[in-house]
């Protein structure tokens, strides 16, 4: 390759132009896959974080609905006045069994204050008079309305509701309580999106022998030492791999965030994070969020490839119209000038330059052409010609 | 004869044998030699650089040694 050419100048440029085109189309490509997935991770997060807040609306309202209609029961009411734990759990076990097939885990009777202590456990009957003394349980004392929200209990980390339980002098015989676990939320919103989640408690709010206590109730691995400074409550996958978070839950943005994108095999995925209050507004845990995006990635990099084929396409296109065009307009006509030049010079003086245009070379073209004439005319009235005709080559 | 003019004969027969055009050729040895072939006759004098521009031009250009 002769550098010192146009041709190879030109051919070089376009070169770097194409070059330059497909790098600048994959770092575009790059930037444009990095914001659609932060808007696709801030959408994951900030949907799975409706959604749970959705679910949690919905099972609170199915709580209160049953709890008004229980309240209202003489029989149960009556039984619960008069002390009978044997009467109410028979009352009452047909209810629970029901309720637990809808995913309402907790069913309690407290006795009023000053002790408060529980009554009866429809989910443990045999376990009663202990005192829980937890921010629900002093919230519905003092004010003798009913309390919702979160909490961290024994049982484990549930949607709870609270409630006074009035006799017919209306004055408070007891409290009756539901709960319902809000890992099994997680599951609800996996078959609703398809996306993973990890309930992750802190654990600054979880008693190191109530978390060996409740695995070994729920027969599941303590995994307490599995992460530094949370446990993970509930998952909806077998993978612990994906659940990877290093940061302090309690400085998690309310609005949640996406945490990273990663590889997982073939699966491209992304990681966010939103954070879950108790009823006290404490940061008790927070929502692991994993979404697959590898649809979305392989569509990016199919648009991706297209792109830089079509740009390869059009440029190798380019390069060859372009060079083409070049040597139509500029190289073969200076090739012919140098071609006739020559000739002129080794004795041949009736070749003429062709004027094909009267464009930039043309009007090169028509000069050479005047001095090729110029040139002749001089030679023919060298005395060398004129004496010696047999000097001029044929 | 000249050494000129034996080129200049030299440059015609081997044009002849290898079947060149002989304008093409002429005028790539004029080119860079700077002189025409034309105007070199045996009476034409020698001149040591000349010599040497036409020796270098045929050698450029028939790849042979004058």
């Amino acid at each position: 390759m002769r550098w010192n050419l146009i041709r190879t100048k030109v051919l070089a440029a376009l070169a770097v132009c194409l070059v330059v085109g497909v790098g600048g189309i994959l770092v575009l490509m790059h930037f444009s896959f990095a914001r659609n997935s932060q808007a696709l991770g801030t959408e994951s997060v900030g949907g799975a974080q409706k959604l749970f807040t959705i679910l949690e609306a919905r099972e609170t309202s199915k709580m209160v609905a049953v709890s008004e209609t229980l309240l209202m029961n003489p029989d149960v009411r009556a039984a619960f006045a008069a002390k009978d734990r044997s009467r109410l759990l028979d009352l009452t076990a047909p209810l629970y069994s029901k309720l637990k097939s809808e995913g309402i885990t907790n069913l309690m009777f407290h006795t009023p204050e000053p002790d408060m202590v529980v009554f009866l456990r429809l989910h443990n009957p045999e376990k009663f008079g202990d005192q829980l003394n937890r921010f629900m349980d002093k919230e519905v004392v003092r004010t003798h309305a009913m309390v919702e929200g979160n909490e961290l209990a024994k049982a484990g980390f549930a949607v709870r509701i609270l409630q006074p339980f009035y006799d017919s002098k209306n004055e408070v015989i007891g409290y009756v309580e539901f709960g319902e676990e809000i890992g099994q939320f997680i599951h609800t919103m996996k078959s609703q999106t398809g996306d993973d989640y990890g309930l992750l408690l802190s654990k600054k709010f979880v008693d190191r022998k109530f978390w060996a206590e409740s695995s070994a109730m729920w027969k599941r691995r303590d995994n307490w030492d599995d992460n530094a400074s949370f446990v993970v409550a509930d998952k909806t996958t077998p993978n612990d791999a994906i659940i990877q978070f290093q940061g302090d839950l309690s400085v998690v943005p309310a609005q949640g965030e996406v945490l990273e994108y990663f590889r997982n095999g073939d699966s491209v995925l992304v990681r966010g994070i939103f954070p879950i209050h108790d009823a006290a507004g404490n940061n008790v845990g927070a929502m692991f969020v994993v979404r697959d995006i590898s649809a979305f990635y392989l569509s990016m990099r199919h648009t991706q490839n297209v792109l830089v084929l079509l740009i390869v396409l059009s440029l190798a296109i380019g390069i060859v119209f372009v060079l083409t065009l070049l040597d139509r307009l500029v190289f073969r006509r200076l090739n012919h000038i140098i071609v006739v030049a020559t000739r002129v010079v080794g004795g041949d003086y009736e070749t003429e330059i062709r004027v094909s245009s009267d464009d930039e070379v043309g009007q090169f073209e028509q000069l050479f052409e005047q001095f090729r004439r110029v040139f002749v005319d001089l030679l023919s009235h060298l005395p060398e010609f004129q004496e010696k005709p047999e000097l001029q080559e044929k | 004869m000249s050494q000129l003019y034996d080129l200049r004969l030299l440059i015609e027969s081997t044009i002849k044998a290898n079947g060149l055009d002989p304008m093409d050729v002429k005028g790539k040895i004029g080119l860079r030699s700077g002189r025409m072939l034309a105007f070199i006759t045996p009476t034409t004098e020698d001149d040591p650089a000349a010599v040497a521009k036409l020796k270098q031009a045929v050698k450029d250009v028939l790849n042979i040694s004058a």
